[in-house]
């Protein structure tokens, strides 16, 4: 197994050198000019001209590759034009923040998916299991975006239980960094529940009418202890992988998520880093994204292959 | 492999994508902060000063952006500059109704006949506020000699670009010598790029220096946390006297509607730049209080002076009399967000003439056709509308699309967020671009940016107006001492701007801030400048 990780890691690292190479090459697309948004709208062209030999970015656009790929090689991410700072310490600083309320709403999302799932599975075309499945459908398609607002609408505004915006601070106490977590980790949370509860429930069905379980109802085993223990163990499968994605994709949900709760993450940083042209902090960010959805992609392997032997990655010989 | 790989692309190009539909439109008017002089049509916006003012408490204001370079040389957003000018001073100010300069670390000031030699004197027994690398030791005529320098050798935005040298004198004297007689002079020191800072603490910190500033203000710096908020603690050595606020937050919410929100769950006391149906929400809310001040500002659509159908006169002249005004501005702006305009100028401004306003053609849109048919245009023509992304301008191209299609001009919209906007703009590329301006209101900061051809480059004058003979006025009334012979220059200059037709000076937005009712002696300056402790006021909150 430790092999075929060595050979999954070793692969990726062309999959990381595309991704660099594009994001490059798209920053470089986006119209406008990081000097110009940097300066304002009043900057003179000589002001421009110069913040430009500032910024290294009177260059040629080949040059500045090379730059930063040898920075890179380094170790060295380059500094952000805006915030003056390295990129590396920048992400860091944000990191935290953002996996606060994407692990959190991401563990709500599993047990509370899951669960419906599984209840959906056992009372198939039952009206819960319709309310439910009603319930994930609208879940998936809903725009975060607006729902956030509506959310802040009616718990902040107008009924004044939450906070509307920002983190809360452990000086005050954990009851207010919880309460300023609730709304954002909700919007987050809702499109991972739906889909958990989608795949849960169709994977378990799958499960639940296979000839193993019917040989264990015929053994006279518990119902309970069939649907927990034996039926959702076999329904995991799916499950992980959607878990690997849903981590992967909370990443982007954040970028939302964070914009309408001003939630200082990665989210905040990503937007702004674009609307002025951070062109080194815009190739951080998506560096380190990819380098998540290619680790979590890689541990989502190795548990696939924990909870299930049959699967091997090693095209050789298999166990 | 091949499909995690195109999950990662799609990642990728969903972050790049963002640039397509951020929100940073709204840089457009937060350029610069507008200070500055004379202006008799400008109300202030005031909360109430009655009572015996508490001292104590803490005050939370929304930021629409957040700030990231607080170093007074390297800011560029009005966001920032809030923060410099409660933290730092300058060496003068204006007044609340900008209509005067006030002495502030500067006490009295004399300028030179010839308009190049400006002597100040310094105020004495001002602090610094206490700091890592000096411990609160007097301001001297060398800070402010240093100060200036640096703004001038090495400010991004070129905020003092006209001073050759600043040299102290005597102990509280310094002497300003400028490249050539500049009538701006005095503004540009208004400004928070050109704020008086210690040497020890610029130079100990380095880059860092906007993390740790340090200044004389009334508020020094408590903490600063990057998109997420400043804390400023008072500075009760203050020279102007001891502020009443303990604390000031600024605290960064990138999203309008949530900034409203935040005001009425009374997570902010000062919400800026409402729109729209916040404007309403808080006008229906008893324990807010609606301040609207006529701002500096001008919206206006700029023709291409130099390529295309527009580059014709006659073609200006139509597409200008097939808009009616008056009925736009109202449907633009249902909470009565802004006031008609028709000249490139607001009325708040001293270089204003009312009597210009009546040789802008008015609606006739049977004129307009007539115009284009001699024009050569009488089958129609096509034009590209460029605009940043915000809801104002992309219902004004809406509307502007309406009323051309009834003179047969089909109008192409092009709206993309700022960045992208401004690169079309600036390079002259566009038929016909939409934004609006707002700085100081010395005209200056509007007719030289907007219609000098030196500006051709710039966003101002991305359009590329030139006429010789403005050209000249304008300098003219650059090298001027006196304000009433640069008034009557920039006035010349504006009655030759109108008749060329350059654009459709359509709006002047005002500054609308919702402030919450524990909130007292608060005054609205129509720069949108927020300041807390000055000789007309020291703002203080209730619980």
């Amino acid at each position: 197994m430790l092999k075929t990780i060595l050979k999954r890691i070793l692969q990726s690292i062309p999959t990381l050198l595309i991704v660099i190479t594009i994001t490059f090459v798209l920053t470089r697309m986006i119209p406008g000019n990081p000097a110009r948004t940097i300066l304002g709208p009043q900057a003179s062209a000589q002001d421009i001209a110069e913040m430009e030999i500032k910024l290294g970015l009177n260059k040629s656009k080949l040059e500045q590759y090379a730059d930063y790929m040898i920075g890179i090689l380094h170790g060295d991410f380059g500094t952000s034009y805006v915030y003056n700072r390295p990129v590396t310490s920048l992400i860091a600083e944000r990191i935290p923040n953002t996996l606060v309320i994407t692990l959190t709403s991401l563990v709500i999302a599993i047990f509370i998916g899951v669960g419906i799932g599984v209840l959906s599975a056992i009372k198939q075309y039952s009206i819960l299991d319709y309310i439910f499945m009603i319930l994930a459908l609208v879940g998936v398609s809903m725009p975060i975006f607006w729902l956030g607002l509506m959310l802040v609408n009616l718990f902040s505004v107008q009924l004044g239980w939450l906070p509307a915006l920002g983190m809360g601070s452990m000086s005050k106490g954990i009851g207010d960094v919880i309460s300023h977590m609730v709304l954002p980790c909700f919007c987050l949370a809702t499109i991972p529940t739906a889909t958990f509860a989608r795949i849960t429930r169709s994977s378990m069905l799958e499960v639940i009418h296979s000839d193993s379980i019917k040989a264990l109802r015929a053994r006279g085993i518990k119902e309970s202890s069939i649907i927990w223990k034996h039926a959702l163990k076999n329904a995991l499968p799916p499950i992980v992988t959607v878990l690997g994605l849903q981590l992967a994709s909370a990443f982007t949900g954040a970028i939302l998520t964070e914009s309408i709760f001003s939630w200082p993450g990665m989210g905040t940083m990503i937007v702004s880093a674009i609307d002025n042209r951070d062109y080194m902090l815009i190739q951080g960010t998506v560096l380190f994204i990819a380098v998540v959805f290619v680790v979590v992609n890689l541990l989502v392997d190795v548990v696939y292959m924990i909870i299930n032997p049959r699967v091997s990655y090693d095209s050789k010989g298999g166990n | 492999m091949k499909k995690r790989f195109l999950a990662l692309a799609l990642v990728a190009s969903m972050c790049v994508s963002l640039a397509a539909c951020g929100n940073s439109g709204s840089k457009e008017t937060e350029g610069t902060a507008a200070n500055s002089s004379a202006s008799e049509t400008t109300a202030s916006g005031q909360t109430e000063a009655e009572g015996d003012p508490v001292k104590g408490g803490t005050l939370t204001i929304s930021l629409s952006a957040s700030p990231s370079k607080l170093d007074p040389i390297h800011y560029s957003g009005t966001y920032e500059s809030q923060i410099i000018k409660e933290v730092c001073d300058t060496l003068i100010e204006y007044n609340s109704d900008l209509s005067e300069y006030v002495p502030a670390l500067a006490t009295d000031w004399t300028v030179s006949d010839d308009g190049i030699t400006y002597v100040f004197n310094i105020r004495q027994g001002v602090k610094f506020q206490k700091g890592k690398y000096q411990d609160g030791r007097e301001m001297t005529a060398e800070d402010v000699a240093y100060s200036l320098n640096r703004s001038g050798e090495l400010s991004d935005s070129n905020r003092l670009s006209m001073l050759d040298k600043a040299e102290a004198t005597g102990d509280y004297e310094v002497t300003c010598t400028l490249k050539s007689a500049n009538s701006s002079f005095l503004t540009a020191l208004t400004d928070g790029g050109n704020a008086i800072v210690p040497k020890e603490e610029v130079e100990g910190w380095g880059d860092d220096f906007g993390s740790h500033l340090i200044g004389t203000g009334p508020f020094a710096m408590e903490s600063f946390q990057l998109d997420q908020q400043a804390v400023l603690k008072k500075n009760a050595d203050y020279w102007m006297g001891e502020p009443n606020l303990d604390e000031v937050i600024f605290k960064v919410i990138t999203d309008s509607t949530q900034a409203a929100n935040a005001l009425q769950t009374g997570e902010v006391d000062i919400a800026m730049d409402l729109k729209g149906e916040s404007v309403q929400k808080v006008k229906d809310n008893a324990d807010l209080t609606l301040l609207e001040t006529p701002g500096l500002h001008v919206a206006y659509v700029y023709f291409n002076m130099e390529q295309g159908p527009t580059a014709d006169i006659k073609v200006r002249k139509a597409l200008i009399e097939a808009v009616n005004v008056e009925e736009m501005v109202s449907s633009l702006y249902k909470y009565g967000e802004a006031q008609n305009a028709s000249l490139p100028l607001p009325p708040g401004s001293w270089g204003y003439d009312a009597s210009l306003e009546s040789k802008v053609p008015g609606y006739d849109p049977e004129d307009a056709k007539k115009l284009l048919a001699e024009a050569g245009y009488g089958d129609g023509l096509t034009l590209d509308l460029y605009i940043s992304d915000t809801e104002v301008r992309q219902n004004m191209a809406v509307l502007l699309q309406a009323y051309w299609a009834q003179v047969g001009v089909t109008l192409n919209i092009h709206a993309s967020e700022w960045g992208t906007f401004s690169e079309v703009a600036m390079s002259n590329n566009a038929d016909v671009y939409g934004m609006s301006w707002t700085w100081y209101p010395d005209p200056y900061f509007f007719l030289n940016k907007l219609f000098s051809t030196e500006e051709w480059g710039g966003i101002g004058n991305g359009q590329h107006y030139s006429n010789a003979k403005v050209d000249e006025l304008l300098q003219k009334a650059l090298e001027a001492t006196e304000q009433s012979d640069r008034a009557d220059y920039y006035k010349q200059a504006l009655a030759l701007i109108v008749d060329d037709l350059p654009g459709l000076f359509y709006a002047n937005e005002n500054v609308i801030y919702g402030v919450d009712g524990r909130v007292h002696d608060f005054i609205q300056r129509a720069d949108g400048t927020i300041k807390l402790v000055t000789p007309e006021n020291n703002v203080w909150v209730t619980d």
